[in-house]
């Protein structure tokens, strides 16, 4: 396995990481068997609500209504400098502008029109 | 069915029921508060939902062991405003990503149950974003793309500003340029018309 290639459009699996063999301090390996023991404990609960043989209710998770209620909810938006700039270039200004560039080309086309100069691009009748 | 019909009429007595209490008494939220923040009980408690940006160690721990993840990697994404509150910062890898031979409990998603999500998940299923290695490096992709796309805008638009083709003239129809044909009076004589100089 040392000299393991990936395929070409795939990332590296963690196991075989470089890392994970020579990085031998105990901090490493202390942090590493905490993420183990969390995703041990996790499947765990997983593993068991699935084969319970009692179960008639789909398993509810916790972190899916996290995410869902994070992203609908938008409690902690605070206007900020950032946020107000974010706001006023994507919110307001597009309206004023779009305005004035749909005024000027309609103007300009009015008046051509009136001025008889105007060719329809697209006509169809001879 | 009848399950969520008990549970609104619930929710709007439990609604009816704040709304008279908060404007009885002296300090009301504010009616768009108590209307939005009343939640039915069946759900998951508050702790167990995204709050405020963390401030002291003790905040951040209770949000790293709330989304399942160790002290060292809970990160919360920068507090500027934009309302991600103590959602953690995770790596921006697509789902493509992950090996696909380990038995993940939701092989279609490559993710296992309560693994916290990040932000943009709906961006990073396996049908839509995908960060996986590409042969070539992006920025030569950008360049070659943008360069030719470029490059035929710009042909175009010369083409169009400099046309050049093979010298035309108008159609030339016989019987005095289709006279009857157009609706001519057929009594009267068309003026000849002449299409050559001599």
């Amino acid at each position: 396995m040392a000299n393991y290639k990936e395929a070409p459009l795939a990332t590296r699996p963690k196991t075989l990481d470089p890392a994970e063999y020579f990085n031998l301090s105990p901090d490493y390996r202390r942090a590493e068997e905490k993420r183990a023991a969390l995703r041990a404990q996790l499947k765990r609960q997983y593993l068991e609500q699935l084969n319970n043989p009692h179960r008639k209710e789909l398993i509810e998770d916790p972190a899916l209504t996290r995410w869902t209620y994070a992203r609908t909810n938008n409690n902690y938006f605070r206007p900020t400098a950032k946020t107000s700039l974010i706001g006023g270039l994507f919110g307001v200004l597009p309206l004023f502008v779009l305005y004035v560039v749909f005024k000027t080309d309609r103007d300009k086309r009015e008046a051509k029109i009136k001025a008889g100069t105007y060719e329809r691009p697209y006509k169809l009748s001879t | 069915m009848r399950a969520v019909a008990c549970q609104r009429g619930k929710m709007a007595a439990l609604r009816a029921g704040l709304l008279t209490r908060a404007l009885t008494k002296g300090n009301t939220p504010g009616i768009p508060n108590i209307i939005l923040g009343t939640r039915a009980a069946s759900g998951p408690s508050k702790d167990m939902l995204p709050g405020s940006y963390p401030r002291t160690p003790e905040e951040t721990a209770a949000a790293a062991k709330k989304y399942n993840m160790t002290l060292e990697d809970y990160k919360p994404y920068p507090d500027d405003g934009m309302g991600y509150g103590d959602y953690p910062l995770l790596p921006e890898r697509s789902q493509q990503e992950r090996d696909p031979w380990y038995q993940w409990d939701h092989p279609d998603l490559r993710r296992n149950w309560g693994e916290p999500m990040h932000w943009d998940f709906d961006m990073y299923i396996r049908n839509r974003v995908d960060t996986s290695p590409s042969p070539v490096e992006w920025r030569t992709m950008r360049n070659q793309l943008l360069g030719f796309v470029g490059f035929m805008l710009l042909m175009f638009g010369l083409g169009e500003m400099f046309p050049c083709y093979q010298p035309v003239a108008p159609k030339q129809y016989p019987y005095s340029e289709l006279y009857l044909e157009r609706g001519g009076d057929p009594e009267k004589e068309p003026e000849p018309l002449k299409h050559y100089e001599i």
